[in-house]
């Protein structure tokens, strides 16, 4: 069975593993522990020590804490019962004109404000981007992934949740 | 049991067919196969025989493609063959533009269903053809051809062949008929025909092709490579059947299917999470005022696609798209063949990296196309020409719900941003050799891919529609077309900004040569919205880029006083360097292109899609990124402005180098103003419910979402439940800005 070590995955997620590497993991038959090394990899990255159930995006994790399962930020920001849609708990910036948008896009045509807004969902406490969506003006915010928790760790994973509180 | 006990044969056609279906319900598993008895018997026989269809699909393609005289298909290779059951499941197929593996399968379908067994007939030797995306097939340029594969008088198979024609004789030169706003004016039409018998085209269907299209000799020569790759797939399984006996040949067809199935499952609870996924894109087009086209609906309109995928415990892939807007006069309507055929060729990106590909990973997924919609037209009588302008970016939120899964389950490698449409330029008129000639430029077919979540996109590399992404050499065009280049580049800044870039696109300019009538049309070109998006903090890819034009230009003055000349459009938005460095009647112009005829002189530059970005821009990496300064990929004001990154010359002329402790000041600056920009959510969407409530958008948004509310109860639950809005509220009657 195809495995890797932890030091290998931490490198693969932080972009920095060799390309002839990376090519060769992409080629080949996928590790079955990649998620426990993943998580691990995650836990080992974030300065707080509430276990790290699921990562929904690049510094966004679904966390085990004493105040149940929330939506956390890699800087320990939580946003609320991971159920929810985190960007509700967030801070936006609206992109919705000329000058906003030239920003962005210094030497290219742009798309009219009219028709389109950048919304830029970021973190109220480190002001790292999650999330932009490009959409209508008026556009109900999306809630991008909604996770069957319980049924990914003990159908899929094999493994009950750990219990909360 | 005996190796095929499910379905005695021989049975009609259309009753294997149905009784197929009946025993995919009863047992869930394909055609009730629902144990690999010859895969337990001997898997290497198994596995060592799909390997050799696999092989005779691949090799029969590059056969026919030295047969095409299409750049289109020689070039780019816009073709792919495949083999079938005699139901019309896909066994086994070639690589190329996999997108028609299954639209192949609706078409042999059709025919079964509709008794073409009695009438026309299905002889050994036939030849069946069709481009009809109602009856399975995407778009009127890609033309499909099927022969039934027979062994001692039993249909045992089918081989199949597309190829996208480079014209198809509608209303404007090309195959992707943006003018076209009903069935009528996108071309010629082959609905399920017989066009040959004993191996042989027939000669009036030739005629029919020779005078119907303004470039027949590229239709007709790829009707010929395929029929070549059909009749090579077809002696190539008589001979297998002669090696492993027909009983054998009848059940392990289906068995391949049934693990096909079973794979694309066990992949999906290998790789992602299970659960609900949401996302959205839009499309902008744009045609008020434009000559040609009726006023048979809204002229400039807006469409919303939004996407729910749910990936349900048993690893089922069910994808929704309520919500989304209904077909319309335009070419951009899609059948339900066109979006299995998205579904086919990004799932075969994506996940059928392994095991056996084929129809079986298409048959564990669900798509919900609500009637009415673009998506599944209540009207055939709908134009479908381009339809790939909706196609492909939902095709594209699909990578990115996918990748949404990948990252959860720790898979970054596999996290993809997606595709993106890239604009696709058309053209007709008198030729450089003085007659008439009409085709698609092929070059669109290496777009920037998005990016992924540990690397950058692909520069100029990618199209969702052919992996085999490839823009063809310049020499080539220039000889198929009456235009010479003066200009072929990287685009820069057209990868959407992130932690990882977009892929960039590239712009061509040409000079259009020997001519004095030369129609030019572009499609796939969405200027007022981005109809792409980036994922987990990146941004989009620049929305696409006008067309800039110059009548009579003063290029041969400037050539003889040996003066600079403009080869590309440049980076200031506000003036090109076509007008900055040439006299001469300057258009720029939001597509789809569509003006009176060029004549020899003329210059027209024609820009491609790049792809989104991943992650947070203050996150990218200052060295590369002045890397990517000193080689075009990204401006030294992008760097600056919106990545952060102070890049300054090098030692070396044309080198650069970052300036780490400027960006590091930059950067914090940079953080600090957002956060300080920044609102609580809440406050926003307390602000922004006024503005909802009082219709204060575009006639186009209103539209939009009145036409999304009329369609779907449950878009407008969603929609006045979020604002906290009347179920009833009606988008165009009351306040308006």
């Amino acid at each position: 069975m195809t495995s890797y070590s932890q030091e290998t995955i931490r490198d693969l997620m932080a972009g920095t593993l060799p390309w002839p590497q990376t090519r060769r993991i992409m080629s080949a038959y996928k590790d079955e522990d990649r998620f426990w090394k993943a998580l691990a990899v995650l836990q080992d990255r974030v300065a707080w020590a509430d276990p790290i159930l699921l990562p929904i995006s690049e510094h966004l994790f679904i966390a085990q804490t004493a105040g149940g399962r929330v939506t956390k930020c890699e800087c320990g920001h939580e946003f609320g019962d991971y159920r929810q849609n985190w960007k509700l708990a967030a801070a936006v910036l609206v992109r919705d004109n000329d000058a906003l948008l030239r920003e962005i896009y210094p030497t290219s045509d742009l798309p009219d404000p009219e028709w389109m807004e950048l919304r830029e969902f970021l973190c109220p406490s480190c002001g790292v981007i999650h999330e932009v969506e490009a959409c209508a003006p008026g556009y109900p915010v999306l809630h991008e992934f909604q996770p069957d928790l319980e049924g990914f760790y003990a159908d899929w994973l094999g493994r009950p949740l750990p219990a909360e509180g | 049991m005996t190796m095929h006990e499910t379905i005695e044969r021989p049975l009609p056609l259309r009753d294997r067919l149905f009784a197929s279906e009946r025993l995919m319900e009863e047992t869930g598993c394909y055609d009730g196969i629902t144990d690999l008895t010859l895969r337990k018997l001997d898997p290497l026989k198994f596995e060592t025989l799909h390997t050799k269809l696999r092989a005779t699909c691949v090799s029969a393609r590059e056969m026919a493609r030295r047969i095409s005289a299409s750049p289109g298909v020689r070039e780019v290779g816009e073709m792919v063959v495949a083999l079938y059951t005699p139901e019309g499941d896909a066994v086994a197929l070639s690589n190329g533009i996999m997108v028609h593996v299954h639209t192949m399968s609706r078409f042999i379908k059709w025919m079964i269903r509709e008794g073409y067994e009695e009438n026309p007939g299905i002889a050994p030797g036939d030849i069946f053809a069709n481009n009809d995306a109602f009856i399975g097939t995407v778009q009127v340029p890609d033309v499909m051809d099927v022969v039934p594969i027979f062994h001692e008088g039993e249909l045992v198979g089918w081989a199949g062949a597309v190829c996208h024609e480079l014209e198809s004789g509608g209303i404007t030169p090309g195959g992707d008929v943006c003018l076209a706003q009903e069935r009528f004016t996108e071309g010629l039409f082959v609905c399920a025909e017989k066009i040959g018998a004993n191996d042989e085209i027939r000669r009036d269907y030739v005629i029919r092709c020779e005078r119907n299209l303004r470039m027949p000799i590229y239709w007709v020569l790829d009707e010929k490579a395929k029929v070549a790759a059909c009749l090579e797939i077809r002696e190539g399984v008589k001979e297998i059947i002669r090696e492993v006996g027909i009983d054998y040949w009848m059940r392990v067809m289906k068995e391949f299917i049934e693990e096909g199935r079973r794979g694309q499952l066990a992949r999906t609870r290998q790789l992602t999470v299970p659960g609900i996924y949401r996302g959205h894109t839009f499309y902008g087009h744009v045609t008020e005022g434009k000559q040609g086209f009726q006023p048979l609906g809204p002229m400039d309109w807006l469409y919303n696609i939004p996407i729910e995928m749910e990936i349900t415990r048993d690893g089922r892939m069910v994808m929704d798209f309520e919500g989304t807007q209904p077909w319309g006069y335009h070419s951009m309507n899609c059948t339900p063949a066109g979006m299995d055929g998205g579904m086919f060729v990004t799932l075969t990106q994506h996940m059928n990296f392994e095991g056996l590909v084929n129809d079986g990973a298409w048959m564990a997924t669900e798509l919900k196309l609500p009637h009415g919609t673009w998506t599944n037209p209540d009207n055939e009588m709908v134009a479908t020409a381009t339809s790939w302008a909706l196609l492909l970016p939902a095709y594209g939120v699909f990578q990115r719900l996918l990748s949404r899964g990948f990252l959860a389950r720790g898979y970054v490698e596999e996290a993809f941003v997606g595709q993106v449409n890239s604009p696709m330029i058309e053209m007709g008129g008198t030729s450089q050799y003085g007659g008439p000639f009409g085709m698609a430029h092929f070059e669109c077919a290496a777009a920037g891919s998005g990016a992924l979540a540990i690397k950058d996109g692909l520069d100029t590399a990618y199209v969702g529609w052919n992996p085999e992404s490839d823009m063809g050499n310049i020499e080539i065009w220039e000889q198929n077309m009456p235009m010479v280049y003066i200009g072929r580049s990287i685009l820069p800044d057209s990868g959407g900004a992130g932690k990882y870039r977009g892929g960039c696109a590239f712009i061509s300019t040409w000079l259009v040569n020997k001519t004095d009538h030369l129609r030019l049309v572009t499609s796939e070109h969405s200027s007022r919205v981005f109809d792409n998006a980036g994922m987990c903090g990146g941004y989009p890819a620049p929305s696409c880029q006008k067309h800039r034009a110059v009548r009579e230009p003063n290029l041969a003055e400037r050539i003889e006083k040996r003066l600079p000349l403009a080869h590309e459009v440049g980076t200031d938005p506000a003036r090109s360097d076509f007008e900055k460095l040439l006299e001469g009647e300057h258009d720029t112009v939001e597509g789809p292109y569509i003006t009176r005829p060029h004549k020899h002189g003329d210059i027209f530059s024609h820009s491609y899609n790049g792809g989104g970005g991943f992650g947070d821009v203050l996150e990218r990496d200052p060295v590369k990124t002045a890397i990517d300064v000193e080689n075009g990929h990204l401006t030294e004001a992008a760097a600056r402005e919106v990545f952060g990154i102070v890049v300054t010359p090098g030692a070396e002329p044309g080198t650069f180098v970052a300036d780490l402790k400027a960006t590091a000041a930059l950067r914090k600056e940079m953080r600090a103003r957002r956060l300080a920009r920044a609102v609580p959510v809440t406050d926003w969407i307390a602000a922004e419910r006024a503005r909802v409530s009082r219709r204060r958008f575009a006639p186009e948004v209103r539209q939009m979402y009145a036409a999304a509310m009329r369609l779907s109860d449950r878009f407008r639950g969603e929609f006045t439940g979020f604002w906290g809005l009347d179920h009833g509220f009606d988008m165009l009657e009351g306040d308006k800005a």
